[in-house]
């Protein structure tokens, strides 16, 4: 009888490991499971036994059903997992469907990333219109009256006012700084603001130099603070911008609404500070100008110099991005091309 | 400006440990900027001198030689050469092999090997002016002249770096650092910052004294403002030679040309202290007379390349009793030269104002080395630097020669600022307490005079610096700061304040905007120049009566300022065709009209600005560009948290189309329009083979929530039916037409499709929409549900003629 159930449970072990589908194991459970299978007609006949040997081989069959139960569940999840959704082959290596694939200018997200560090650290954002004076834009700024960048050269001046001079003679703000005077004009101080835009040279361009470029400005002012903070400010900022850490250095540098004016540099990213032609082999590349607010633009605002004090830092904007991405022409921020756009998505 | 080291030496003691490396990074820290630093010997690489001792016949070749030269070596070597002033015993410029030089002058460095020319050995080459950088010293006369080192006192195989003075190491400054500081544009000023960098003595400069006792050299200075001293030297016995070589050498390492002895003469003054001086021929100078005056209208000046230059009456100019000579402290002019024949000078060393200087050498495009150093505004008081020094030297080089006359006409002497400073400002402002001795150390160091008293420093500027540079405490202030290097200052955090937490809705509005268009709705942010082509502007067919226009535009059909966006829009449109058929982009930037607006105050008057979002969407569809950009308007409200715009058909914008248009309000106002291009605007503005859809809105107008203002709505209580409806309609009901109808019917209701073709009929369309009917107070029953469709088809048969479609 032992025998027997043996030769049952191997053979049966046999053709369970071979189906092929659910439908044949559906009827094969019948075959070997069914009143009328093998299996049944041995447990039936135990019935004829004596005790002993029915009670050891009522258990051997018991173990027996158990293990040829598991073995069809098996083989059917098994099989079940061979069945898919789909009715024809996939081609899993065919590129998966587009997302909306618009894209913020570079320079403007790289404008948001300084204005989230800038915010961090409680600054407001403003913006200074892009008309502007000579007045604003050169006489409140300390310029001198025969300063170059005032002549037609540098300046884009508007038709019709280009003869005349201060508050009547407009032009397409040559820089940022005017904004300085016009929000300590409408805020009063303590103030510390940024104020990103576009500026406007009248110069020759190349890959390096353009008409129409970004900067972004920030300015603190407060009663006794000393322009070392600037040097703080900048740290944070830079290493907000670009993840890490970036060795920064602070040199001698003049602007007319400055004193004492710095220039900042930064190591050279491309070479880490090595030496190389991005960075002139010097190992820095020049990236903000700053300095401690000269006190006639502070009079210029309507305070006292001897009560308020700050610094500004100016980021060249074009040059950041182009040193983040790595790009070669500054022309190719306005030239609203498509192929370049796309890349910054 | 470059910067020679050997020059800096003769007025330092540098200390042994800096290498030039340093001083290019203290004094780019403290000081200017070093662009470069070059050796100038390294160039120089096995290129020494050698001599000719024998010249023979090529077997091979008529136009070339084969020379044996000395170089230093045990034996002589064998050179193949062409040139044709190759004698025996001559002194020439060898390159050995592993010398880099200009092959015929021209193109890339080559690297010279040795080599066999025309079946003859050569080791190296014997070299041209111009192929070894020499071209300054010995400008060559023929193609296929060799340098001759004749004359000058060098040895086979020394190096010519050596042999010419040229093992020297020159500093690139960027001139744009230099311009506030007129004391920095010779070699002594640099000196004197080093000097105070580095704590090591600054040797004096000659003083001469001219005998008083010698004739008065006329001169009369008619512009006393402009000409504040000139002095006028008259000089015997000199005449056109060459300077020596150490004198040619310096300058060649700066950048300059040797021309003869005196102007040599002239320029090594005002590359050592920076002050320009001028060589009269002193026969040339018509009735012995110096006259320092304003030109008269349309007098003209006659150029050394024989080009008269018509002056003005504010054109400064050197006269003498009958006509300009020179433009006065730019450049000289024809009769002033020297020449061969000259035998004596009249030497001018004088001060003229920056800006009449900066106002005539803009106005001729003369930037030349002189007025370039007038520009910066130099003091008075260095003309005694410059005379004393150029004395010194005429003596040197002309012992020969003789002072016969002299002027010094001084109308106005530069006065030496004086300013006060305290201890306090100092300390809070530098953010460090500074003892007195260091202040008064640092500030002693660079010439200022300086006493302490009641914490107070009582400071006399220097001379050379009181000329604009230094005025106020805070310009002393600077100098401390920098000398100390801004680096030793601690850098100190910011005081924080919990008062103001920054709140500004309309500038998140703008970025949730941008940001809106990019990511959700797949538009590429461009940027465009504010000055417009004319081209686009007719195209646009806007009207720019009340645009703002630039004096000198970029390019003469770039003369208007934006009014609008569209015009750049159509440019950006046609450009990016050429590459892509199907894309959206936008700009959002200020443009201007004509108009009365106050940004600050109220005596200045701008033209009007407004800040506007432009869009495109460019597909062959038309249809599809015209909702895909309707849907961007309607939906913007609600994602960037603003107030609802709204939609009419009032006025067709310029550029839309007939019959694809909508203008779009806020409150009743309308701020901006939205529509397909016409036809006749894609075709002037060279849009082809596609439709666009461009919508343009006032961003000033919108109204941002200062937070969210939507409210939560309880999810249904029981299940809502969704049911879609295919209707037959006329073609000219509109959606609005069944919106009104079945409006408070149904909830949820969409637009599904619109279907115009086979199986409708001609004049009709089908349009197909979606709702959800339910109840809040129980389930819906099938007959509740047949009621309610059958309620919304009477009504939509009855007033809108539908019939309903068979699916």
């Amino acid at each position: 009888m032992i025998e027997k159930l043996d030769k049952i449970k191997n053979s049966s072990l046999d053709i369970i490991a071979k189906i092929n589908s659910i439908e044949e194991l559906q009827d094969l459970r019948k075959d070997l499971m069914g009143k009328k299978s093998e299996l049944s007609e041995v447990l039936k006949s135990l019935g004829s036994l004596e005790a002993e040997k029915r009670k050891k081989i009522g258990i051997k069959a018991t173990e027996m059903k158990n293990l040829l139960i598991e073995k069809l569940d098996e083989r059917e999840g098994y099989l079940i997992d061979q069945k898919s959704v789909l009715e024809e082959p996939l081609d899993v290596t065919r590129p998966g469907d587009k997302v909306n694939s618009g894209s913020l200018h570079p320079i403007t997200q790289m404008c948001y990333d300084l204005n989230d560090a800038f915010l961090s650290l409680g600054f407001e954002v403003y913006s200074e219109d892009d008309i502007s004076s000579e007045q604003f834009a050169f006489d409140n700024l300390n310029f001198a009256k025969d300063h170059p960048a005032r002549q037609s050269m540098d300046t884009f001046w508007l038709d019709g006012t280009e003869e005349k001079s201060g508050c009547e003679r407009l032009c397409l703000r040559p820089h940022l700084t005017g904004g300085s005077v016009r929000y300590l004009l409408e805020h009063g101080a303590p103030a510390r603001f940024v104020y990103p835009g576009r500026v406007y040279r009248n110069e020759t361009t190349d890959a390096r130099h353009e008409r129409a470029f970004f900067q972004y400005e920030a300015l603190i002012v407060d009663k006794n603070i000393s322009f070392s903070s600037g040097m703080v400010m900048i740290q944070t900022i830079l290493e907000k911008v670009f993840g890490r850490k970036i060795n920064v250095r602070m040199r001698e540098g003049f602007f007319p609404f400055t004193e004492p004016g710095y220039e900042i540099d930064m190591e050279c990213l491309v070479c880490g500070g090595k030496g190389c032609k991005v960075c002139n082999h010097n190992g820095w590349i020049e990236v903000m100008p700053g300095g401690v607010i000269h006190p006639n633009v502070l009079k210029s605002a309507n305070l006292d110099p001897e009560e308020w004090t700050g610094f500004y830092i100016n980021i060249g904007l074009d040059r950041l991005v182009m040193m983040r991405y790595g790009v070669d022409d500054v022309r190719l921020f306005h030239s609203a091309d498509l192929r370049f756009l796309k890349e910054f998505k | 400006m470059k910067v020679s080291l050997k020059w800096l030496k003769k007025y330092i003691d540098l200390p042994e440990k800096i290498t030039p490396k340093d001083i290019a990074y203290d004094l780019t820290l403290r000081t200017v900027e070093v662009e470069s630093v070059e050796n100038i010997g390294d160039k120089f690489h096995n290129i020494i001198v050698g001599s000719i001792l024998e010249v023979k016949k090529h077997p091979n070749a008529d136009l070339l030689k084969v020379c044996i030269v000395d170089i230093g070596e045990k034996k002589p070597v064998q050179i193949v050469c062409g040139g044709i002033n190759l004698y025996e015993g001559e002194k020439v410029v060898v390159c050995t092999p592993g010398a880099e030089v200009y092959w015929h002058g021209e193109g890339e460095l080559v690297k010279i090997k040795e080599t066999k020319m025309r079946g003859e050995d050569s080791y190296g080459m014997i070299c041209g002016a111009s192929e070894v950088f020499l071209d300054k010293f010995f400008p060559p006369k023929d193609e296929k002249e060799i340098v001759d080192l004749k004359g000058i006192d060098c040895y086979p195989g020394q190096s010519i770096a050596e042999a010419l003075c040229l093992d020297d190491i020159v500093l690139e400054i960027d001139n744009k650092s230099l311009t506030n500081r007129p004391d920095l544009w010779g070699h002594y000023g640099i000196a004197r910052e080093l000097s105070a960098i580095y704590d090591v003595p600054l040797k004096e400069l000659p003083k001469l004294e001219i005998d008083s006792k010698l004739p008065k050299y006329q001169v009369s200075i008619e512009d006393k403002e402009k000409c504040r001293r000139y002095v006028a030297v008259e000089i015997d016995n000199v005449y056109e030679k060459p300077s020596p070589l150490w004198m040619q050498a310096m300058l060649v390492n700066v950048g300059l040309r040797p021309i003869n002895a005196i102007v040599d003469i002239t320029n090594y003054v005002m590359m050592a202290v920076g002050q320009p001086t001028h060589a009269f021929d002193r026969t040339h100078v018509e009735g012995e007379k110096i006259v320092v005056r304003n030109a008269s209208k349309g007098e003209k000046l006659l150029l050394l390349d024989d080009n008269y230059i018509e002056l003005d009456t504010d054109d400064l100019v050197i006269c003498d009793t009958k006509e300009p000579m020179a433009l006065a402290g730019i450049k000289g002019g024809k009769k002033d030269s020297i020449l061969p024949e000259t035998t004596g000078i009249v030497l001018e060393v004088a001060n003229f104002s920056a800006g009449t200087i900066r106002k005539t050498d803009k106005k001729f495009d003369e930037k030349t080395d002189s007025a370039i150093r007038y520009e910066k505004n130099i003091d008075t008081e260095r003309v005694s630097d410059g005379l004393s020094l150029s004395l010194e030297l005429f003596k040197e080089l002309f012992p020969e020669s003789k002072v016969l006359a002299y002027n010094d006409v001084y109308p106005s002497k530069t006065e030496r600022i004086e300013i006060e400073v305290s201890q306090d400002f100092l300390d809070t402002r530098l953010g460090k307490v500074l003892d007195s001795k260091t202040v008064i150390g640092v500030l002693t160091k660079l010439g200022y005079e300086v006493q302490f008293k009641n914490n107070i420093y009582h400071v006399v500027v220097p001379i050379w610096r009181s000329t604009g540079d230094v005025s106020i405490k805070d310009d002393v202030m600077g100098d401390v700061a920098r000398l100390l290097s801004f680096e030793s200052f601690e850098a100190k955090p910011l005081p924080v304040s919990f008062e103001h937490a920054v709140g500004q809705p309309k500038i998140l509005l703008e970025r949730r905007i941008r940001e809106y268009l990019a990511y959700r709705c797949g538009f590429n942010e461009i940027f465009t120049y504010p000055w417009i082509d004319e081209k686009y502007i007719k195209a646009s067919k806007i009207d720019a009566s009340s645009a703002v226009r630039l004096a000198t535009p970029p390019a003469p059909e770039l003369a208007v300022l934006r009014f609008s966006l569209v015009p750049g829009m159509l440019e950006s449109i046609s450009k990016n065709l050429r590459y892509y058929e199907d894309f959206k982009l936008f700009e959002m930037t200020q443009v201007y009209e004509k108009g009365e607006y106050h940004e600050s105050i109220k005596e200045e008057v701008l033209p009007v600005h407004k800040k506007l979002i432009t869009g495109c969407v460019v597909n062959k569809d038309a249809k599809k560009c015209f909702y895909e950009a309707k849907g961007v308007i309607e939906n913007m409200a609600r994602v960037c948290h603003m107030e609802e715009l709204s939609f009419v058909n009032k006025e067709k914008p310029a550029w839309a189309d007939i019959n694809g248009y909508l203008n779009i309000e806020l409150n009743g106002e309308l701020i901006g329009n939205l529509g397909l291009i016409s036809i006749r605007v894609m075709d002037e503005a060279k849009i082809k083979r596609t439709n666009a859809v461009i919508f343009e809105i006032n961003f000033d107008k919108f109204i941002p929530f200062a937070s969210r203002t939507n409210e939560y709505k309880p999810l249904p209580l029981f299940p809502l039916v969704e049911k879609d409806l295919s209707l037959i309609v006329d073609d000219n009901v509109l959606w609005e037409d069944i919106v009104k109808v079945i409006k408070g019917k149904v909830r949820e209701l969409e637009f599904i499709e619109e279907y115009r073709g086979n199986q409708i009929p001609e004049g009709k369309k089908s349009v197909t929409l979606r709702f959800k009917l339910g109840y809040n107070d129980r389930t819906m029953n099938t007959e509740e549900i047949n009621n309610e469709m059958q309620a919304i088809i009477n009504s939509l048969s009855k007033k809108c003629n539908a019939i309903i479609r068979d699916k």
